[in-house]
């Protein structure tokens, strides 16, 4: 028994990664499976095993790995649990990389307690919290979920040219909704607009005529919602409309999704909003693809992101030659950021044949993404309108 | 004259934003405190599964709504979900007899505590939560259809020629309509059918009724079916109105079980007050009385700030602030409590 | 069998032996760091679990705010450890500490009013005409204050910061934190009957919350203070400290001793990074045994104690109790206080190990009903129960997921690639947890109602 321990024990140090028989590769997806974005997270692992999946079945990973997903529960609220959770997949399953975590707060403590300590690469797809800019993460955290300091200025941007200069705010309670607020508002104010009320909403409570009672009585025009699609913010744009609150809304990233357009219907006509993305059709091949393979059909507003992070795991895999830890985290830059051939969703198996034969790419994917010095994206908003029942691109800023 | 049009304008405002989702809100919460408290007055413990009650009698009647849509059955206007309203009920009364059978019965005979019932009642919570989540998944679900307003705020501002609209959901209506309906009909059940004295009287006093030759079982099991059909009605009237999470269900039971001592528990009258003084004190403390104030005050009076009490931030704590005081100023209740 | 169901401490050792024997198979099948993370955890429930036993194992009380002081525990890790923000200071603390000044004005006034004025409508009167003009009253100071330290760089700080001490120091202060709050609440709702004393810890626990989460200047309420500073080394520091590297290269010089130079590098940096990560765990382990250990011997020295007996007698029968002259509401109170005390200390412990205080983390179904699995599966009014509660259903809580995969993997095997209930029931695996700690907690209320050690009741010659 102490033999074969040692000898395991060896064999995991000696590569850093467990190959349960030659040519399997783990890679850890670590998502609130269960607890307040229960809902949301089904669509997000979906969307990162879409990618591990296009890797493997193409048969040009690393000359035929097949990447094996190994999810956990990070509960999106119990640090203590994720923590466990991520545990078990750095120092037991031996995965090479972990595609999560989902919500800022336990993104913050598996970074900080397992992740960074024990040099595997984490690439968030919705963790944005402008906190997670300032860890000391030795360069293994990543996120295709822009921070929200940006976005809410972008947001203000958009706001002031089409010439609204009073708002309310309602933000849902959480890391996401307060950060993108606070960016937003400082930002609206400083470009001379008002904002007549900033309130919160709890995600998954009972009722929000309090909420939009309150909101509507500021006096404001437009409501400014920062939220979720299928949590709080739909009940209060719902609210709002049935009882002729407000008209016009105006959206963050959190918001955007074809499942409140169908939820609601006609009454959001005009209103607006910003998520990250480029020019590419990235978005568009992205649901494409994940239509009937994805729960709820990749319109989830993180699962685009996930696939993305998922699809850059095996990508700086196949750039490092090989499934190490420190090797991966040496890559993922490169494999993101320009220069190379662009390569959007459902082209992995491009990606993947470039790099071996020696050449470079760009990952563009399904939210552009563009990784700057410190991991994040910064890069291009899309401003989106309501218009004949789906949210479409006005223009790229 | 246009003073007049003025106070109008201010009272539509109230009743659209205050009284209106105030009243269904407390209907829906006046439902599951009778439910809560009728478990109360019988059985003598606080049920802390009846949030997941309510979700899996949703769960259910959601199920076969889907079902029905699918095959195009309907009841025009009104949700398909009355429908299979029924079924919900069907399968949930089975749901917690079968759970009283299994479990609480055990501790009845052995005349347990009240904490250990509780305590009980938290693991038949988790397995309930779990079974939910298992069969539907976590997901946010929606099931209504038909006509979604009985009144529109265009149409009302068209109609009125007023500044302010006044919406009313169908769901609305009805969620009110029928926690009247069922309100009157649970005070009629218990003051005049002989099941319902039996009732009364073992919430009274337990020996002496079992000495005047009632049935406990009957009692216990007539209570848990009552009890799961408002909990399956609570919960299907505000999924309708709302939508359905299991999650949510689960954060009902705060306000619910707040609604009930409020009002006094055991007390089916206190019951439905406290839900109304619940809901509403969630409204009132939290709504901001600028526009109010701006219509019905003179302009050299019209306030700056918001005129708000507390921010909403505060909503669900109102309740128990409410909660609190009451136990500090009257622990029994509006209504003294531990009665039928 | 029935020598363990006969001797106590037997069944103790029995129980513990067990657990280790769990603890050590996670070693080898999975990790020793997830074994340690995982006894860290099982450290602080165990506490947690102690906290509540002495609660509910002494005295019979139902509490059900056990998240809401809990977190007041976080709080204190928070308040101690950080930096104090002087522009936050600065910008509100002026118009702070007089709105503290009105507070305290307000409470004189009402207590005045109280103990002046005769019971009656005039006095209900004047206490609420108090409490709402006090309300205001508090707000002209407070609003602008609070809006004040809170546009400080708000993305980055936007709170008035901490004391700057050693964390290890808020495990005392979340102790005291939290006996405050209980006195408080105990006051309010110890006198009621059980199960409304619950619904009340319920809800104060959810209010505690609130305002954790909505009082930014205080806690930078859902914007999380993540990058509390340890008490224990950083493994980043660890792994290029030369000592460190050097102690791990003489411990392995064995298995070293025969690789090549360039594989040898490769596998030191490997057995760095993963004894960096062990030691710090061990670290932690060590210090929570500790206040585990404190605790655990305070616990069984006060239920032996004649004040001990007294509580258990006030537990067994309230009303001879107090026909005997014994004060139950004031008994009550002192333990309620206590308990409440040991759960805070846990949870300040608990955001020392995590690093961060994020009040989005408390929720009742993990803080509070989670620890009640423990105290009933582990045996109420038994310390060293409560003890292998904490242990066992922490552990359980931890390792509920893989075993829930891969039981649903199993069940599953027959079944097509792309069968859609296959699909679902593997998704669903998660959700079991909640329902196998339901089960488990009616399976030990009913069969086994003592839990796995139950309360040892000695009889007086």
């Amino acid at each position: 028994m102490k033999k074969l321990l040692l000898a395991s024990t060896m064999l995991a140090a000696m590569t850093a990664t467990a190959f349960a028989d030659g040519h399997e590769v783990k890679v850890g997806v670590i998502l609130g499976f269960t607890g307040p974005i229960e809902s949301l997270t089904p669509g997000m692992g979906d969307g990162a095993e879409l990618a591990f999946k296009e890797a493997s079945d193409s048969g040009k990973l690393l000359d035929g790995k097949v990447i094996v997903p190994v999810r956990a529960d990070s509960t999106c609220i119990d640090a203590a649990a994720a923590t466990a959770a991520a545990e078990r997949l750095v120092t037991a399953e031996g995965v090479a990389a972990i595609m999560g975590a989902d919500c800022s707060g336990v993104t913050t403590a598996i970074a900080n307690n397992v992740g960074v300590p024990n040099g595997v690469v984490m690439i968030s797809p919705s963790a944005t919290s402008p906190a997670l800019t300032t860890i000391e993460d030795n360069g293994f955290f990543f996120r295709t979920a822009p921070s929200d300091a940006r976005q809410g200025e972008v947001l203000a941007d958009v706001v002031m040219e089409r010439g609204v200069n009073n708002v309310a705010i309602t933000y849902t309670n959480n890391d996401y909704g307060k950060g993108l607020s606070e960016s937003f508002s400082n930002a609206f104010k400083a470009k001379g607009g008002s904002v007549t009320m900033t309130a919160a909403h709890e995600d998954g409570k009972a009722d929000y005529s309090a909420e939009v009672g309150a909101l509507a009585a500021s006096g404001a025009d437009d409501l400014v919602v920062f939220g979720y699609v299928d949590q709080g913010g739909l009940g209060i744009v719902q609210t709002s409309l049935d009882t002729g609150a407000f008209d016009r809304f105006i959206f963050a990233d959190g918001m955007i999704g074809q499942s409140i357009v169908d939820n609601v219907g006609d009454g959001l006509v005009g209103s607006f909003g910003t998520a990250p993305g480029g020019e590419s059709d990235g978005a568009k091949m992205f649901a494409e693809l994940a239509k009937g393979k994805v729960t709820g059909d990749g319109t989830g507003p993180f699962d685009g992101h996930s696939y993305d992070a998922g699809a850059l795991i095996v990508l700086a895999m196949q750039a490092a030659g090989s499934a190490d830890r420190a090797a991966i985290q040496s890559k993922i830059m490169e494999v993101a950021n320009a220069p190379g051939e662009k390569i959007l969703p459902g082209e992995i198996a491009k990606g993947l044949e470039i790099l071996a034969g020696g050449g470079d790419i760009d990952y563009v994917g399904a939210t552009a993404v563009e990784f700057n010095e410190v991991g994040e994206v910064f890069g291009s908003y899309r401003e989106l309108e309501v218009m004949e029942g789906e949210f479409k691109t006005m223009k790229v800023r | 004259m246009d003073y007049l049009i003025d106070v109008i304008n201010a009272l539509v405002l109230f009743s659209n934003f205050v009284l209106v989702p105030g009243l269904a809100y407390g209907s829906q919460l006046a439902l599951g405190a009778l439910g809560v408290t009728l478990v109360f007055g019988i059985l003598r413990f606080a049920n802390f599964a009846h949030g997941d009650t309510m979700a899996f009698g949703t769960m259910v009647t959601i199920l076969l709504t889907w079902w029905l849509q699918s095959v195009g059955v309907g009841l025009g206007f009104l949700p398909t979900a009355l429908i299979a309203l029924p079924v919900g009920i069907a399968a949930t009364a089975l749901l917690v007899v079968f759970t009283d059978k299994a479990v609480y019965r055990y501790y009845r005979a052995r005349k347990a505590v009240p904490v250990v019932f509780v305590m009980v009642s938290v693991g038949v919570m988790f397995m309930t939560n779990g079974v939910v989540r298992f069969i539907i998944g976590p997901d946010d679900r929606r099931f209504s259809d038909g006509e979604r307003f009985l009144v529109k705020a265009r149409t009302f501002k068209e109609v009125t020629g007023l500044s302010e609209g006044l919406a009313i959901r169908t769901t609305q209506g009805l969620t009110v309509v029928i926690a009247i309906a069922l309100v009157v009909a649970l005070f009629w059940f218990l003051q005049k059918t002989k099941t319902g004295k039996a009732m009364r009287a073992y919430s009274d006093n337990e020996d002496l009724a079992l000495l005047s030759g009632i049935n406990p079982d009957r009692i216990v099991l007539v209570t848990w079916v009552i009890a799961a059909a408002l909990a399956t009605i609570a919960g299907v009237l505000y999924g309708l109105d709302k939508s359905f999470k299991p999650f949510t269900y689960f954060q009902l039971l705060l306000p619910i079980f707040a609604a009930a001592i409020v009002g006094g528990i055991g007390q089916p009258v206190g019951a439905i007050v406290g839900g109304y003084v619940v809901a509403f004190s969630e409204v009132t403390i939290t709504y901001a009385y600028k526009k109010f104030l701006i219509y019905l005050l003179p302009e050299s009076l019209e306030p700056d700030g918001l005129m708000q009490l507390l921010s909403t931030d505060y909503k669900l704590a109102v309740s128990f602030l409410i909660l609190v005081a009451v136990l500090l100023v009257r622990p029994t209740g509006i209504f003294s409590g531990r009665l039928l | 069998m029935s020598a363990l169901t006969a001797n106590p401490r037997l069944r103790a050792t029995a129980a513990f032996a067990v657990m280790a024997a769990l603890l050590v198979l996670v070693g080898f099948a999975q990790s020793w760091s997830l074994a340690l993370a995982i006894i860290n955890l099982c450290l602080i429930s165990a506490i947690m679990a102690l906290g509540v036993n002495i609660q509910w194992g002494y005295a019979g009380l139902f509490n059900v705010g056990i998240m809401g002081f809990a977190a007041l525990g976080g709080v204190a890790a928070l308040l101690v450890s950080m930096p104090a923000v002087p522009e936050a200071w600065a910008a509100g603390g002026v118009n702070l500490a007089f709105s503290a000044l009105a507070l305290i004005a307000t409470i004189v006034a009402i207590i005045a009013c109280m103990r002046l004025m005769r019971r009656g409508p005039g006095r209900t009167l004047a206490i609420v005409v108090l409490v709402v003009g006090g309300f205001f009253f508090i707000r002209v100071f407070y609003d602008p204050a609070v809006t004040a330290i809170e546009a400080v760089d708000s993305a980055k700080t936007g709170y008035l910061g901490g004391l700057g001490l050693p964390i290890v120091l808020s495990w005392f202060v979340g102790g005291l934190f939290a006996a405050g709050a209980a006195w408080l609440v105990g006051k309010v709702a110890l006198g009621l009957r059980s199960d409304y004393l619950a619904i009340a810890t319920l809800g104060i626990s959810e209010i505690i919350i609130t305002m954790l989460k909505n009082e930014d200047w205080l806690t930078r309420g859902v914007k999380n203070v993540t990058g509390l500073p340890r008490p224990v080394p950083y493994e980043i520091n660890l792994q290029s400290s030369d000592r460190f590297i050097g102690w791990v290269e003489w411990l392995y010089s064995g298995r070293l001793a025969d690789l090549g130079d360039s594989e040898r590098a490769a596998a030191l940096q490997q057995l760095v990074i993963e004894n960096s990560s062990l030691f710090v765990k061990l670290c932690y382990a060590g210090l929570f045994t500790i206040v585990l250990l404190v605790v655990l011997m305070l616990s069984v020295l006060a239920l032996n104690s004649p004040w001990g007996r007294m509580m258990r007698a006030i537990r067994d029968n309230e009303v001879s109790a107090g026909a005997m002259g014994k004060n139950v509401t004031k008994r009550h109170l002192q333990i309620f206080v206590l308990g409440s005390a040991v759960v805070g200390i846990a949870g300040a412990m608990l955001t020392t190990l995590d690093g961060q205080f994020t009040p989005g983390t408390y929720n009742p179904l993990r803080f509070t009903f989670l620890v009640w699995v423990m105290v009933i599966v582990g045996g109420s009014g038994n310390n060293l129960g409560a003890v292998i509660g904490g242990f066992l259903i922490w552990f359980m809580w931890v390792e509920a997921e893989p075993v829930g995969t891969w039981l649903m993997g199993v069940l599953t095997a027959g079944m097509a690639e792309d069968n859609r209930l296959r699909a679902h029931l593997i998704d669903s695996a998660q959700h079991m947890r909640l329902f196998v700690m339901g089960l488990l907690l009616l399976i030990v209320l009913r069969f086994s109602p003592g839990g796995l050690l139950p309360e040892v009741v000695r009889r007086q010659s």
